[in-house]
C-alpha cells in the first residue's frame, strides 16, 4: 500500500495534467477576484435600489386603491404596498448610514415577505420578489445580527467574506471539476497494464493508493485557493471571520464563515471521494475517458432535468453534489418542493462511497485491466 | 493526402467519444424541442386580454377625466399621453379580432415606438415597461425594456413590410429559424464551441497509443496536423445534423418561419454617447449566414489552438481547460458597461456570444461600439494564423516529434 | 520452485494448453520454443493467473496456489514478468521506473544503482523514457524485472531489439541470476543463444510442453549425433539411401540436410565422410541437431 503510494507520487509529480489543474484553480481564484470587483457585488444601495423597481411592478399590477389597514384591497396588495415601503427605509437607511435602522427595516421587511407567500393571488407576482427560500435565509441572518449586534459588512472582497464567495462558487462547479479530473484516473493506467498487472498488491489497495494519491493532490487543490486569496488580507483586509452567513441545514440557520468553509471542505472531500470512485468503476468499464466524463455528466444533470425524481428517489446521491444549491435550499422553490437536507446528503454520498469501495472489492481485479 | 483525411475521418466516426457527443446533442435537441420550447413564455406577447383591459382602464379614465387647472400634474399628464396610445391599442386589437396579422404588425411597432419614447424618457416611477423585465435581482430593468421594445418595434415594422406569412408564433418567436435565432442568441454558440473542444481534444493526442503504427507515414507533421484539424472542423459542423432534429419537430409543431423574417440588430453606439438606440433589420437567411461565419471562425480558432496546445504541451486535459479558458473568460471580466474601461474588442473571448454580437445585443450591454461582427471577424481570423503560425513553426523544428 | 498442474486453456473451442503438468525448479533456466500465437505468452499468462486456465493449477513452492486475492498478491510477490516497452511511462525517466519497482516489490534499494551499472545504462536513466530507443527500452524493461529480484521470473522475447553485445550482456546476466537460485522461464527466437544458456528446453507442440529430447534424443547429451551438410541434391540423397542403406537421412525445410550418426564407430563416420567428398558436397559439420534444425522440422512445413 505504501510501496503504491509512493509509485503512484513519483508518477503524478511529472504528470501535466496536474500542474494545468493547480493553474486552473489559480486562474479561477484571480478571475473571480476581477469579477466581484466588476460586478460590485455588495453594492447594497444599487440592488435595494432594483428591488424597489421591482417591488412597484408588482404592486402596479393590482388595481391602484386605498391600502390601509381597514381598506377593502386584497391582502397580497396592501402588504406589497407596505414591502414597497419598507424598502424605501431601507434605501434611505443605507444612505444616511445608520444600520440599526436598516437591520430593523429588514427583520420586518423579512417577515411580512414570510406572510405574503401563502396568500390569494401571489402567484401573479412571484417573479418581482425573492423566493421563499430566500427571504428565510435573510430573515434567520438579520435575526443573528440583531441579536449578536454585529454590524452589517459589505466589503466581498476582504479574505473571509471572499473565501465565502469562493466556496460557494466552487461548491456549486465542484463536481464537474473533479469528475473532468478524474475522469481518466484508471484510463491512463490502461496503457500500462503489463508493468501494473503484476504488482504484488490487491485491487482494491491499488485503487485505494490512487484514489489517496488523487486526494492528495485535491488537498494542494483547496489549500492552493486558501494560498491565492491570502493577498486580499493585505489590500482588502482580513474580515471577520465569525460574520454570519445563513444557510439551509434542514432548518434555516446561521453558520459564522469558518463554519461555513468547513463545511463546504468536509463536502468537497467527500464529494471528491465519490467522483473518484465512479470514475475508477465507470473506467473499468467503458474504458474511455470521455465516455466516463458524459456518464457522470448526465448522471449529474438528470435529478436537475426530470425535478420529480428528486421527490421520487430523494436518497440519490446525484441529489446533493450541488453544495451550494444544497446550502441555500434552492429545491424548496422548485414546482415540486423537495427538502434536500445537507447533513442527510453528506450521508447518503458517504452510504454510495462504501457501497462503491464494496464494488471494487468484490467485482474488480487487476486482470480486469486490459489494454485499450 | 486524401487517404490519410478518409483514414483520419473514420477513425473519427469510429471515436466512441465522438459517437457519444452526437448522441447527447441529439438528446438535447429531443429534450429542447418537446419539453423546453413548448414552455418558452416570451414577456413581449400577443395577449388580447392584456391589451383589453389596459385600454379598457385607460378609456375609462379618459372619458371622467374633467381637466382643469390645479388638476395633479401626474394626471394631466396621462390625459396628454393615454390618448394616443390608446389609439394604437384599439388598432392592435381591432386588427387581432379581424384576424388581420399586417395591420396588428403596423399598429404593434407604433405602439411600441411611442411606449418607449414615453417610458425611456419619463419612466421610473409613474410608468413602465412591460413587468416582466422587473424581477427580482435584475439592476438593469429599464434599459432592458427599452431595448426590448425598439427591438419588438423594428421586428413588427419587418412584419409589417415583409413578405413573410405572419402567425401568432411568428409573432412570438416561436418557429423553429426563430427559435434557432433566439438559441443563437443565447447558449448555442456555447454548446457548439464545447463540442469543438472535445472533437479536437484527442485528435492529435490519440495517436500516442499506437506511434509506430503513423509515425513513418510519407507526409511531414505539418501536413499530418492540417489534416487532423480538418477532420475535427468537419466534424464540428456535422453537429448540425442531430440539432437540426430539435428544429424539424419544432417546426412541425410551430411552424419553419421563412428566411426572410426580419431580424433586427441594434446600431453600435459609441460609449457615453448622447444617440439613441436604433435598429436595422435583416433576414433571417442573412443573419444565419453571418452567424455560421463567426462560428466557422470560431471552431478555426478553437482547432487552431488546441493544435498548437497539442503539440506544444501533448496533454489532453491541458487541452480541455485551454479551450475552456477560450469559452468561459468572459465571464470574469464581463459585466455592463466595462466597454468603456477596457478594450475588450480585443480579446477573441468576447465573441463568444456568436448570436449576441452579431444582433448588436452584447455592444449594447458592453455600453461600447466596437464589438462588431467585422472586428470580431478580424480577431479571432487574426489570432488564428497567429496560432497555426506558431504551430508551423514548432511542426518545422529540426527537433519536434509529433508523437 | 513452480508447478504446474493439469494446466489446460481453451479458447473458442480450440485447445490452446493442453494438460500441461511440469515443474520448473529453483536454479534453473528454462527456454521455450515455438512460432508466434501457439500458447507461450498463454502459458506465461496462467502462470501469472492473468488468464484463468480451464482446468488445472499452478502451485508455487509447495503451497501457494491462485485460490484468493490474498494469495495472488503472496504469488505477485515471488512471481514476476517482464513488462512489455510499450507500457513505459513516457513522462517519467528509467531510473524512476527503477525505483517503482524495487519498491514495489520491497526488494534491496541497492540493486537499482547496481543493475544500472551492470546494463550500461548510466549515460540515459536519468532521461525520460519517451525519448529511448527500442533497444534502451528493453533494456529498461529487463533491468526493472531483475530489480523487483523475484523468485520466479517470466521473460517473454527478453532479446527483441538488442544488438549482439547485449544479447550477449543479458544472457550473462541469466546465468548470473540463475545460480542465484532463480527460476526464469524465457521464450525466445534467437535459439542458439537460448541454446547456450538455457538448461531444459521445450518445444510447444499442439498444446503440449515437449522436450527438446523427447524430439531428438541425445540433445543433451554430450555425443555427436548427426552430420550436417547443405546444398544436398536430391539425386545425392537417392544415391546416399543406396549406399547407406540403414542410415537415417532428413531434409529440413530450412534446406539442411541431418544425416544421423548416433551411436556410429569412426569407421562409418570415415564413410560418411568419403561419400559426402566423392558428391563435392563441402560444407558439412559434426555435432549436434541445432535447434534452429529441430525448430524447423517441427514448425516448418516443406
Amino acid at each position: 500500500m505504501w510501496n503504491m503510494l509512493k509509485t503512484n507520487l513519483i508518477l503524478e509529480k511529472s504528470n501535466k495534467k496536474n500542474l494545468f489543474a493547480c493553474i486552473i484553480v489559480v486562474a479561477f481564484v484571480f478571475g473571480l477576484v476581477l469579477f466581484i470587483q466588476s460586478e460590485e457585488l455588495g453594492n447594497s444601495i444599487k440592488d435595494k435600489s432594483a428591488e424597489f423597481q421591482s417591488l412597484a411592478i408588482a404592486v402596479n399590477k393590482f388595481q391602484n386603491v386605498d391600502a390601509s389597514d381597514n381598506s377593502n384591497a386584497s391582502d397580497i396588495y396592501k402588504n406589497l404596498v407596505l414591502q414597497k415601503q419598507l424598502v424605501a427605509t431601507q434605501i434611505a437607511a443605507l444612505k444616511l448610514n445608520k444600520p440599526d435602522l436598516f437591520l430593523n427595516t429588514s427583520i420586518e421587511l423579512t417577515n411580512l415577505r414570510e406572510k405574503s407567500y401563502d396568500m390569494e393571488g401571489f402567484d401573479k407576482v412571484a417573479s418581482h420578489i425573492p423566493s421563499k427560500s430566500e427571504n428565510q435565509l435573510n430573515g434567520v441572518l438579520y435575526e443573528y445580527m440583531k441579536k449578536t449586534g454585529m454590524a452589517i459588512s459589505i466589503d466581498a472582497l476582504s479574505f473571509f467574506q471572499f473565501l465565502a464567495y469562493l466556496f460557494a462558487l466552487i461548491g456549486s462547479i465542484w463536481f464537474i471539476f473533479m469528475s473532468i479530473y478524474s475522469s481518466g484516473i484508471m484510463v491512463e493506467d490502461f496503457q500500462h497494464t503489463s508493468l501494473i498487472k503484476g504488482y504484488p498488491i490487491t485491487f482494491d489497495k491499488y485503487v485505494l493508493a490512487k484514489c489517496t494519491s488523487s486526494m492528495l493532490i485535491v488537498g494542494v487543490f483547496i489549500i492552493e485557493l486558501f494560498i491565492c486569496s491570502l493577498p486580499l488580507i493585505y489590500f482588502k483586509g482580513l474580515g471577520n471571520p465569525s460574520y454570519p452567513i445563513a444557510v439551509f441545514d434542514g432548518d434555516f440557520s446561521v453558520y459564522p464563515i469558518y463554519k461555513y468553509l468547513l463545511v463546504c471542505i468536509l463536502y468537497m472531500i467527500v464529494i471528491a471521494i465519490f467522483t473518484i470512485l465512479l470514475s475508477v468503476i465507470l473506467n473499468v468499464l467503458l474504458k474511455n475517458m470521455y465516455l466516463t466524463l458524459f456518464v457522470q455528466l448526465l448522471l449529474y444533470i438528470f435529478p436537475i432535468l426530470f425535478p420529480t425524481l428528486m421527490n421520487l428517489v430523494p436518497f440519490n446521491p446525484f441529489n446533493y453534489l450541488n453544495i451550494t444549491s444544497i446550502l441555500q435550499g434552492e429545491t424548496l422553490n422548485l414546482a415540486n418542493p423537495v427538502v434536500l437536507n445537507s447533513t442527510h446528503g453528506l450521508i447518503y454520498i458517504g452510504i454510495s462511497i462504501v457501497i462503491m469501495v464494496v464494488i471494487i472489492k468484490l467485482f474488480l481485479t487487476t486482470g480486469k485491466l486490459k489494454r485499450v | 493526402m486524401w487517404a490519410y483525411f478518409k483514414f483520419e475521418f473514420l477513425n473519427f466516426i469510429g471515436n466512441k467519444k465522438n459517437i457519444a457527443i452526437y448522441v447527447i446533442l441529439l438528446f438535447f435537441a429531443c429534450y429542447y424541442a418537446l419539453k423546453i420550447a413548448p414552455t418558452y413564455d416570451p414577456i413581449e406577447k400577443v395577449d388580447v386580454d392584456e391589451i383589453e383591459a389596459r385600454y379598457l382602464t385607460r378609456e375609462e379614465f379618459l372619458s371622467t377625466v374633467v381637466i382643469h387647472d390645479d388638476m395633479h400634474p401626474l394626471t394631466y399628464f396621462a390625459t396628454q399621453i393615454y390618448p394616443e396610445w390608446n389609439y394604437y391599442d384599439k388598432e392592435r386589437l381591432d386588427a387581432i379580432k379581424d384576424d388581420n396579422l399586417k395591420l396588428y404588425a403596423e399598429a404593434t411597432t407604433k405602439w411600441y415606438t411611442y411606449s418607449d419614447s414615453l417610458i425611456y424618457k419619463f419612466g421610473g416611477d409613474m410608468i413602465f415597461y412591460n413587468a416582466g423585465y422587473y424581477t427580482y435581482g435584475n439592476d438593469y430593468p429599464t434599459m432592458d425594456g427599452h431595448y426590448a421594445y425598439l427591438y419588438s418595434a423594428s421586428r413588427y415594422e419587418g412584419y409589417a413590410t415583409g413578405k413573410s406569412d405572419l402567425s401568432i408564433n411568428v409573432f412570438e418567436e416561436r418557429t423553429a429559424l426563430q427559435t434557432l435565432q433566439r438559441l443563437l442568441h443565447s447558449y448555442l454558440p456555447l454548446i457548439l464551441i464545447v463540442s469543438c473542444i472535445l472533437f479536437t481534444a484527442d485528435i492529435v493526442l490519440k495517436d500516442r497509443r499506437n506511434p509506430t503504427l503513423l509515425q513513418g507515414l510519407p507526409l511531414s507533421d505539418w501536413r499530418k496536423l492540417i489534416i487532423k484539424g480538418g477532420v475535427a472542423f468537419l466534424g464540428s459542423i456535422l453537429t448540425i445534423l442531430p440539432l437540426s432534429v430539435g428544429l424539424i419537430i419544432i417546426g412541425v409543431r410551430n411552424g419553419f418561419g421563412d428566411f426572410s423574417l426580419p431580424v433586427p440588430l441594434s446600431i453600435p453606439l459609441p460609449a457615453l454617447s448622447t444617440n439613441e438606440l436604433t435598429f436595422e433589420s435583416i433576414s433571417m437567411g442573412e443573419y444565419l449566414i453571418q452567424n455560421m461565419l463567426l462560428l466557422v471562425l470560431w471552431f478555426l480558432l478553437i482547432i487552431s489552438v488546441l493544435l498548437f496546445v497539442s503539440v506544444l504541451i501533448k496533454n489532453e486535459f491541458a487541452n480541455l481547460l485551454v479551450g475552456c479558458v477560450f469559452i468561459f473568460a468572459e465571464f470574469f471580466y464581463f459585466s455592463r458597461g466595462i466597454g468603456y474601461y477596457w478594450d475588450v474588442q480585443w480579446f477573441p473571448s468576447s465573441y463568444v456570444q456568436v448570436g449576441q454580437v452579431i444582433s448588436g445585443y452584447r455592444t449594447f450591454l458592453y455600453g461600447f461600439e466596437k464589438l462588431t461582427l467585422s472586428n470580431g471577424l478580424a480577431v479571432l481570423g487574426l489570432s488564428t494564423c497567429i496560432f497555426l503560425l506558431f504551430t508551423f513553426l514548432i511542426s518545422n523544428h529540426r527537433k519536434f516529434k509529433l508523437l | 520452485m513452480i508447478e504446474l498442474k493439469n494446466i489446460g486453456v481453451q479458447f473458442s473451442g480450440r485447445d490452446i494448453l493442453k494438460d500441461i503438468s511440469i515443474t520448473f525448479n529453483s536454479g534453473e533456466i528454462i527456454g521455450l520454443v515455438a512460432p508466434n500465437g501457439t500458447g507461450k505468452s498463454t502459458l506465461m499468462n496462467v502462470i501469472m493467473n492473468y488468464i484463468n486456465p480451464n482446468n488445472g493449477k499452478v502451485v508455487l513452492n509447495q503451497e501457494l496456489e491462485y485460490t484468493s486475492k490474498k494469495n495472488e498478491v503472496k504469488i505477485h510477490q515471488l512471481v514476476s514478468m517482464m513488462p512489455d516497452q510499450s507500457d513505459l511511462y513516457n513522462h517519467i525517466s528509467g531510473k524512476e521506473h527503477l525505483k517503482i519497482y524495487s519498491s514495489m516489490w520491497n526488494s534491496d534499494p541497492k540493486l537499482v544503482a547496481s543493475t544500472i551499472k551492470t546494463l550500461g545504462m548510466d549515460s540515459y536513466i536519468n532521461k525520460n523514457t519517451g525519448t529511448y530507443s527500442l533497444g534502451m527500452r528493453q533494456r529498461l524493461c529487463f533491468a526493472m524485472q531483475i530489480v523487483s529480484d523475484t523468485q520466479v521470473m517470466l521473460m517473454d522475447e527478453v532479446m527483441n531489439g538488442l544488438d549482439p553485445t547485449h544479447v550477449e550482456l543479458i544472457s550473462q546476466i541469466l546465468v548470473q541470476k540463475k545460480s542465484e537460485g532463480k527460476t526464469i522461464i524465457v521464450a525466445s527466437h534467437l535459439l542458439e543463444n537460448l541454446e547456450k544458456y538455457a538448461d531444459r528446453i521445450f518445444f510447444f507442440i499442439n498444446g503440449e510442453l515437449t522436450h527438446v529430447n523427447v524430439i531428438s534424443p541425445g540433445f543433451d547429451e554430450k555425443e555427436m549425433t548427426t552430420v550436417r551438410a547443405t546444398e544436398v541434391t536430391d539425386t545425392i540423397k537417392e544415391k546416399f539411401s543406396q549406399e547407406f542403406p540403414n542410415t537415417n537421412l532428413r531434409s529440413l525445410p530450412n534446406g539442411a540436410t541431418l544425416i544421423d550418426v548416433l551411436g556410429f564407430d569412426s569407421e562409418e563416420l570415415s564413410n560418411v565422410v568419403e561419400f559426402l567428398k566423392e558428391n563435392e558436397i563441402t560444407e558439412f559439420s559434426f555435432g549436434k541437431v541445432t535447434l534452429n534444425d529441430l525448430y524447423s522440422m517441427q514448425y516448418q512445413k516443406g
